[in-house]
């Protein structure tokens, strides 16, 4: 049997406004709200609602066999209150389906795991709290921000939030030498079972489904599953093999326009693999029940993550900009807990949302084209000018 | 005394240095009863009329006719830097004008140093080039032409090198004397190289004009030596500061001290200079100081990477480019300005910083601190005399105090109104035959 595991991010962060300590202070706002409603409502509009129908619609069309997981950051649930209701409302609806299983991440979709651990497990147990009183929901499988993972970080949750069963993580090369990401694994202290995202799969919808160039363009449901079907080959032994295709939910219908035709694909395909009997789709919180084998264990000493292709840090932490900034922010979080100032911690954790590093990244290639297309700013130094002089300004204030 | 000023900028329709120059010194010469008329790069046909000081602060627009235009919206063409284009260079070589140095200023006549009809076409030629700025230039002196043949004028005053042509044109046409003003040059603007067509318009405007007046020593030299301009030509008349109706305040908006870069992120005013100095004083001071580097430019991208590197956090902070209003918060919550500029004709910077009161370290390669008394003149280079200085007025704020009243009280002593008569004397020297 192969088991399909589908999960979606979902996520929107405060982009901040243009700001400079020389503004006269009649503004104490450092988000540009006019900025984010816009794209809040602009991607509501191209992929939340068009997609939230669609996958309720093939939900109910296989009487449930279609299953999806999503994972909701704090910050977009933030925005969809305040920009779109009926946003949340529709993710409401898809949840009360039964079909739909919601993750646990940080709240702010943040770097804290890399540092300020006990900022991270704040940061959990906020975004679990926040899921369990929108949705009613506790939910049991983590996921860190852009699937960044190493060891450590199940050492810590086994001993902070003993709920969390299952970790999605990337299969990236490095830690699979070779190995397939379709066997779950478990971490290195066997705390926790580990879903290792088949990027190759996944990415052939989120990245490469419209490109012209690319040699299998165009990507038709059929030959997609033919592809699944063939990954069956390498079991021998019967073992249950597990299929997980991450991505970011703005694959449908805004990174991907609905023009592509990404909407057909995936409902043909969807309704191509619900008639084949060696296939079925499953929540990542099911795999451990259906696994009929010991998993191995694998080690990740050093973080990895689902960005760019290096798949490490380096989208959010190669330049001296974003070290700068984030470590001054961190800084500013301590100090704002110590003073018990939490006016200005809200409003500094709202600024460790790791979408800020990433628009200040200078990379070349194509990693740089896709950080440029996703960035508001025209340019890495602008935000960090925004970015830092808001920090000067908390910073003043945290001084008394 | 009627003149004819020829400028690019004047408030409140572009506001830069040269436009506040200018503002301050044709508001001091029409108080003192000299008539102004004014041409600036618009669109439209018409010039400015400045016979009193309040006229000064509202110019309004006329055309030939005596009929008043409506002072707003008028068009106008910015400048920007001229790059440099290899193929300039061959041209220049085919045409090289030697100044005459046959003039006499023991005889009694004076004549006006002539204009031969080459020099004309070789700058019509020059303008030529399809190139957006000197398009621009050209586009002036045609307006500058037609707008002036109905106006009676004494003398012509062009400055800066974008209405040289003009003045070259006009001084040919009505054979009256012309005056070039340098507020800066293509070394300056450029550090080294220039634009070979702009270093040659600047050639021929010095070289052609009666009087050439440099804002500094500093720049009299380089007018000296790069242009050849014979020395009993030049005069120098330093700028002045051009007092706001209000008092200026001092803000704290941050609890430690705030050390100050304002202008460009260009070679020419250093800011790469100002870092070292923050990055040693950073490193070895004891308590928080904050170095604010205000301005845009291309060196912004260095600047911030070399400043994130040393991770100093918020300590040194970009702002990107200011309004005016921004530049006016900065002034006032600086305790100190650093102004390293490697070189710079005047930086009347300095006196804006004075007038808000900020202790004031300036380089010797900057022409306003030749004749600046309450600040620290240290060349651009000595970074450790600086941080010394620095260091000093931090440990000390009692001396850091009293030295910000002291330049305050000299800013006020610098005024346009002197510069006024000392132009009125360079005007007489041109007029009394």
């Amino acid at each position: 049997m192969l088991y399909i595991i589908f999960y979606f991010q979902v996520h929107q962060p405060f982009r901040v406004k243009n700001f400079n300590v020389l503004k006269t202070k009649s503004t104490v706002e450092y988000f540009d709200d006019s900025l984010n409603a816009a794209i809040f409502n602009k991607v509501a509009e191209k992929c939340y609602l068009p997609a939230n129908a669609l996958f309720k619609e093939l939900i109910e069309r296989s009487d449930g066999r279609f299953k999806v997981s999503y994972s909701l950051t704090g910050t977009f649930i933030e925005q969809a209150k305040k920009f779109r209701p009926e946003v949340l409302h529709s993710f409401l609806d898809l949840v009360k389906t039964g079909a739909v299983e919601l993750l646990n991440e940080t709240y702010y979709h943040s770097l804290s795991s890399i540092f300020d651990l006990d900022e991270f497990i704040e940061e959990i147990e906020e975004h679990a709290e926040i899921i369990k009183k929108e949705f009613g929901m506790l939910p049991t499988t983590f996921r860190n921000t852009e699937l960044i993972y190493f060891d450590k970080i199940s050492d810590l949750l086994f001993a902070t939030m003993p709920q969390i069963k299952t970790i999605l993580i990337e299969g990236a090369d490095k830690i699979l030498k070779g190995e397939s990401p379709l066997y779950p694994r478990v971490s290195a202290n066997h705390a926790h079972l580990l879903l290792l995202k088949h990027y190759k799969l996944s990415d052939d919808i989120a990245f490469r489904f419209s490109d012209k160039s690319w040699d299998e363009y165009p990507l038709t449901p059929k030959k997609y599953l033919s592809w699944i079907k063939d990954l069956m080959l390498i079991e021998k032994t019967g073992k249950n093999l597990y299929l997980n295709l991450f991505m970011d939910y703005e694959t449908f219908g805004e990174h991907q326009w609905a023009e592509t035709g990404i909407f057909d694909f995936i409902k043909e395909f969807v309704l191509l693999a619900l008639k084949e009997k060696n296939l079925q789709f499953l929540w990542p919180s099911e795999v451990k029940d259906t696994l009929n084998y010991t998993p191995t264990p694998i080690s990740v000493p050093n973080p990895t993550s689902w960005a760019d292709t290096e798949r490490d840090l380096s989208a959010w932490l190669s330049n001296p900009l974003q070290w700068n900034a984030i470590k001054t922010c961190y800084e500013l979080i301590k100090k704002a807990k110590d003073q018990k100032r939490y006016d200005l911690l809200s409003i500094l954790k709202k600024l460790s949302t790791s979408d800020h590093f990433y628009y200040m990244c200078i990379k070349y290639f194509q990693d740089g084209d896709v950080h440029k297309y996703f960035s508001p700013y025209s340019s890495p130094e602008e935000i960090y000018r925004y970015y830092m002089n808001i920090l000067a300004e908390i910073e003043t204030q945290l001084e008394g | 005394m009627k003149v004819l000023m020829l400028t690019w900028e004047y408030p409140p329709f572009i506001v830069g240095g040269l436009g506040m120059a200018c503002y301050g010194l044709f508001k001091a010469l029409a108080e003192k009863g000299v008539k102004i008329y004014m041409i600036l790069p618009t669109k439209e046909k018409v010039f400015f009329e400045i016979s009193s000081g309040w006229e000064a602060d509202f110019p309004v627009a006329k055309s030939h006719y005596q009929k008043q235009l409506k002072p707003l919206p008028l068009k106008f063409y910015q400048i920007g830097y001229l790059a440099p284009e290899g193929a300039y260079l061959d041209t220049l070589r085919l045409f090289s004008y030697q100044p005459e140095n046959t003039i006499n200023f023991l005889e009694e006549k004076k004549p006006l140093t002539p204009i031969f009809e080459e020099v004309l076409k070789r700058i019509e030629n020059l303008l030529n080039k399809k190139n957006h700025t000197l398009s621009r230039v050209q586009r002036y002196l045609q307006n500058v032409l037609e707008v002036a043949k109905h106006l009676e004028v004494d003398l012509i005053h062009a400055h800066d090198w974008m209405t040289y042509p003009a003045g070259l044109f006009l001084k040919h046409l009505l054979q009256k004397p012309l005056v070039a003003h340098v507020h800066a040059t293509e070394f300056d603007r450029a550090i080294g190289y220039g634009h070979p067509v702009v270093h040659e318009i600047e050639y021929l405007g010095l070289n052609l004009a009666d009087r050439v007046i440099a804002v500094s020593n500093y720049t009299a030299q380089v007018i000296k030596e790069h242009y050849k301009v014979p020395e009993e030509k030049i005069r120098v008349l330093y700028n002045a500061f051009t007092v706001y109706t209000k008092e200026p305040k001092k803000t704290k908006k941050f609890k430690s001290p705030v050390i100050l870069f304002l202008g460009r992120l260009t070679p020419q005013k250093g800011p790469k200079i100002f870092l070292e100095i923050a990055k040693k004083i950073l490193r070895q001071y004891p308590k928080k100081v904050r170095f604010l580097i205000a301005g845009a430019g291309e060196m912004e991208r260095e600047l911030m990477f070399e400043a994130a590197s040393e991770g100093f956090g918020t300590q040194v902070l970009f702002t990107g480019f200011l309004t005016r209003q921004e530049v006016e918060e900065a002034l006032s919550l600086a305790d100190i300005v650093v102004m390293p500029s490697v070189s710079e004709p005047f930086g009347i910077v300095a006196l804006e910083a004075m007038y808000f009161g900020c202790a004031l370290i300036i380089s010797k390669q900057s022409g306003a601190s030749e004749i600046l008394e309450n600040a620290y003149k240290v060349d651009f280079w000595d970074v450790d005399k600086i941080v010394n200085i620095i260091v000093d007025l931090l440990k000390h704020p009692e001396k850091l105090k009293n030295l910000q009243q002291k330049t305050k009280e000299e800013v006020k002593t610098i005024t346009w109104d002197i510069r006024a008569e000392e132009l009125i004397k360079i005007y007489d020297e041109l007029l009394i035959n």
